[in-house]
């Protein structure tokens, strides 16, 4: 079997699909676009992740970029939804000295951008989440986060997609086996059920997206990944009804990592995220570790990080526990995400390495890619993020 | 249960006819033993037994196998044991069993696991699955033979396979009006095991026996039926029944609507094979045995060091298999400790009971077209109430492996960790009965426990 | 609702204790050794959870521990009706939300 695509999508998780809907949003209804996975859709990271959607207000950059794809979000829930949208917000709590300092400096980040978020005392605190333990010291509120069910996401988007081009293909369960080129750029790919000529492919596989690199002949992409181990509690059980996250994660989780990506001794930490699920469980994180592709429980760094969340979440003690998995975060060197064309081949562009909010800028991404593609004014300054800066 | 680390030269895991006999036996060669089981008292699903107090009325027996529990129940009690009941196992590596009981963490520690978990019914879903007073086959065997309930007046038993006859026998036992009794599988499949049972001195005394307490009840064993919808408003009140060709297929204009309060449906039984896929241990599927098993060897041994299984988690065989194997897999226990080599009469009983039940199970090959009484609405997974179309739009968009229609729909997701749903979920998502099931993917916990029990964890 | 008050309940003879507990606030009578969800059937309460998106009543499936169709609330814990042995005075509530 041979056909001709004008887009090739690999990669069927969250950036993917947000890569072939905005596609599909930004240029003609002819375009042929084809998305393929060797596995399911949604059916690694994107199925194994939480779905905060998280406003990151660092610099007017770092917020312009998640801030809009957080509106995006919110506008896909309005259109489309069926994807278990929540505007939980995030209740960022400190637990010690060293993150209370942190409260007054996020607090002047989200003012400087012109958003508004709230110091909480204690009976302000109570009043947005009284299942929280009475001796937490300090917390912040930001109403502008979310959550959504990210695999479920991933189909919302693919349905709206269709709507606006019915052509798109979808080849689950297909493995891309290698890339054709001719003078220096990319003429197609070779697929499990046939070839694909195309003049253009967007490598959206996450934390293998440095296999599909080497397979298509191109230096060592540094993304690496960063395991979490999750668990989830049984439905209407939760203990708490907003989002919260242990301000700490700000300095745990964002930007440059302190430790070698590459290595074999990272011992691993965790920051509490408790998420609140539409239908009253709640979904617990967070822990990072680089530990190659290994997706085994990690069950230490588990129990630590379930005793933290009853640390906050006191009723957690009685909770069920359902279930627990591993998911790979695609952690990319300098922390920011690799969006845009590949310097070294052309009709190669990348779209990966989010670390753990790909499921938040999954949108921003999708139209950072599809915009410069179709050769519109960007959203969001692209420059920040363009794989060009490898090796600069 | 004070102690939350305790040690054991043995942990058994299942206290039905598979662990009390190899208990038993390895109680008899002097080795420490520690049975978890998670029901109240021994004798697993198949050997319930009533609670002190409670008898059954007068002039109410049991069938001859019923016997053989008996025996094994006693050999059990006598020997030096420790049962452990309300135990639910949620984690294992080899040599290590961690445990909920009573609402804390424990920890076993022990040189050798003997998984013996048994099975559970298989659903299959029909529209009206969910209501209230519609429960599997063997829900009604414990409510009668474990509690002394009544579940109902008028009963309808559905399904396929040997345990319906104790349904019935169950029901009829506590009273209760057994208005049909549907047997999916053709007369004509019967015929083929009849060889095996014919062949086989106690299975054929068993089945005489069954059908002498449906005789004297005037309830007809009707093959070649079975349930397509069930209705009411919170409860159960009626359901449609109709005859069903070879493969299964419901035939038109045979439908019949009878007036029921209770419904157990049991479509054969399933391997509870999940502790054994956790430990990492190999697995095969045999469509006959009910799925996908664990692979033992002729020892018992699955394919992980010190980890042994037996009874119906290497396949449905029923409590005759079982208590064969776990006998043998506490000779062969015993033996990997250092005691006398595995003597050839236990292997030759084990096989001779796997012969007889394969053969007997000749009888209930799967029905594909079972598959068909689902509709659009019916919902399949019923922890994350996701109805059949969602499971189809899943399978066509995100693939369709079980992973795949996971995460297009969230069915299997939920507290039963797809248990219920798992066993027929591929074959309805994709409408390809014949599909290839992929393995189950078994996460910790293997059952549901308080966050507190993982986080005081021993160990 | 169907009532199903009078065609369940018990057979035999039974000399155990009895024991009661209050479901979603009523007083039920139960023996020394049910399990919750085997002394609500005796009562005719087969309904023991609503399900989870469309509020469905839900009750009994595998009464051996497997399906988790049966979880309730037992002094605000959740667990499994079908396990779980009644003690004199524990407050059950029905799990899920509450239906129509």
């Amino acid at each position: 079997m041979s056909q001709t695509a004008d887009v090739v999508v690999v990669g069927g998780g969250i950036i993917g699909c947000a890569v072939v809907h905005a596609l599909a949003q930004q240029l003609p209804r002819s375009t042929r676009i084809v998305l393929i996975d060797r596995g399911p859709i949604a059916g690694a990271t994107s199925g194994s992740s939480m779905g905060h959607l998280m406003v990151t207000p660092d610099t007017p950059q770092d917020y312009a970029f998640s801030r809009t794809s957080v509106r995006l979000w919110n506008e896909l829930a309005e259109r489309v939804g069926g994807f278990h949208f929540q505007a939980t917000g995030a209740l960022y709590l400190a637990d010690c000295d060293e993150d209370l300092e942190l409260i007054p400096v996020l607090h002047e980040q989200f003012r400087d951008n012109g958003d508004r978020c709230e110091i909480l005392d204690e009976q302000r605190l109570r009043e947005i989440e009284p299942g929280l333990a009475p001796d937490v010291p300090g917390a912040l509120f930001y109403p502008g986060d979310g959550v959504v069910l990210p695999m479920l996401a991933c189909g919302a988007m693919l349905r709206e997609a269709r709507q606006w081009n019915e052509s798109i293909e979808v080849r689950a369960e297909c493995a891309v086996t290698g890339f054709e080129r001719a003078g220096g750029r990319i003429t197609g790919v070779a697929t499990a059920r046939g070839r694909i000529a195309t003049p253009l492919v967007v490598n959206a596989t996450g934390v293998w997206a440095p296999e599909l690199a080497e397979m298509a002949g191109q230096p060592r992409l540094p993304i690496y990944p960063r395991a979490g181990n999750l668990a989830i509690t049984a439905h209407h059980v939760s203990p708490i009804r907003t989002q919260l996250l242990e301000i700490s994660y700000l300095r745990f989780a964002h930007g440059a990592a302190k430790v070698d990506p590459a290595g074999t001794d990272d011992p691993g930490g965790h920051a509490v995220n408790m998420q609140p699920q539409s239908h009253g469980g709640c979904l617990i994180g967070s822990t990072r570790q680089f530990r190659g592709m290994d997706r085994t429980l990690n069950r230490e760094l588990l129990h630590r990080s379930l005793a933290r969340a009853q640390r906050y979440a006191p009723a957690l003690k009685n909770v069920p526990i359902v279930r627990t998995w591993v998911g790979l975060r695609p952690y990319a060197e300098g922390g920011l995400p690799f969006i845009g064309p590949w310097p070294h081949l052309d009709g190669l562009w990348i779209a990966a390495g989010h670390e753990g909010l790909g499921i938040s800028l999954a949108p921003i991404t999708g139209l950072l890619i599809a915009q410069q593609i179709a050769g519109v004014a960007p959203a969001v300054d692209p420059t920040p993020y363009q794989p060009a800066r490898i090796g600069a | 249960m004070s102690e939350r680390v305790r040690q054991a030269q043995v942990g058994i895991v299942g206290g039905g006819p598979a662990g009390m006999a190899a208990a038993s036996a390895l109680a008899a060669r002097g080795r420490s033993v520690v049975v978890l089981d998670e029901g109240q008292r021994a004798g697993g699903q198949i050997f319930r037994q009533l609670p002190p107090g409670v008898a059954p009325p007068a002039g109410v027996s049991e069938p001859p196998s019923h016997d053989h529990g008996h025996e094994l129940i006693d050999a059990f009690e006598g020997a030096q044991v420790e049962l452990v009941s309300g135990a639910t196992v949620w984690d294992s590596k080899p040599g290590r069993l961690w445990f909920e009981h009573a609402g804390e963490s424990h920890l076993l520690e022990c040189e050798r696991i003997l998984l013996a978990p048994g099975a559970m019914d298989r659903c299959i879903p029909f529209p009206g699955w969910t209501l209230p007073g519609v429960t599997t086959a063997g829900a009604l065997q414990v409510m009668v033979r474990g509690f002394g309930v009544k579940p109902g007046r008028r009963a309808l038993v559905v399904g396929s396979g040997p345990l319906l006859l104790p349904t019935v026998t169950a029901l009829l036992a506590a009273g209760v009006e057994v208005v049909a009794a549907l047997e999916a599988s053709s007369r004509w499949n019967a015929l083929r095991a009849l060889p095996g049972v014919i062949g086989n001195g106690a299975r054929l005394r068993e089945a005489m026996w069954y059908m002498k307490q449906l005789v004297r009840a005037g309830v007809k064993l009707r093959w070649g039926w079975t349930v397509l919808r069930c209705e009411g408003d919170r409860h159960v009140e009626r359901a449609v029944i109709a005859k069903v060709d070879g493969q299964g297929r419901p035939r038109l204009g045979t439908e019949r609507t009878i007036e029921v309060d209770v419904v157990g449906a049991g479509f054969g039984l399933v391997p509870a094979i999940e502790l054994g896929l956790l430990l990492g241990c190999d697995s095969r599927h045999l469509a006959a045995r009910g799925g996908h098993c664990l692979v033992v060897d002729e020892q018992q041994r699955t394919t992980i060091d010190g980890v042994f299984a037996a009874g119906e988690i290497g396949g449905i065989g029923g409590a005759e298999v079982a208590s064969a194997e776990g006998a043998l897999a506490a000779a062969a226990i015993d033996h990997s400790l250092g005691g006398p080599a595995v003597s050839e009469p236990l292997v030759k009983q084990a096989r001779a009971e796997r012969r007889a039940s394969d053969a007997m199970l000749r009888a209930f090959a799967p029905l594909p077209g079972l598959y068909q009484l689902a509709n659009d609405d019916t919902i399949v997974c019923r922890c994350e109430d996701v109805p059949l179309s969602e499971a189809r739009a899943a399978a066509e968009l995100h693939g369709r492996s079980s992973r795949a229609i996971k995460v297009g729909c969230r069915a299997g997701m939920g507290p039963c960790q797809a248990r219920i749903c798992g066993p027929s979920l591929q074959q309805l998502a994709t409408a390809d009965p014949a599909c290839e099931m992929d393995v189950p993917v078994v996460r910790v916990p293997v059952k549901p426990v308080r966050a507190s029990t993982i986080v005081n964890a021993p160990g | 609702m169907s009532d199903n008050r009078s065609s369940m309940g018990r057979f035999g003879s039974d000399e155990r204790e009895a024991v009661t507990f209050s479901f979603d606030g009523q007083e039920i009578a139960a023996r020394n050794g049910d399990t919750v969800a085997m002394a609500l059937w005796a009562v005719g309460e087969a309904t023991l959870r609503r399900s989870s998106r469309e509020g469905r009543p839900r009750g009994v499936l595998c009464n051996m521990g497997i399906c988790y169709e049966c979880l309730v609330l037992v002094d605000g814990v959740a667990v499994r009706a079908c396990t779980t042995v009644v003690r004199a005075g524990m407050k059950v509530e029905r799990g899920g939300t509450p239906g129509e």
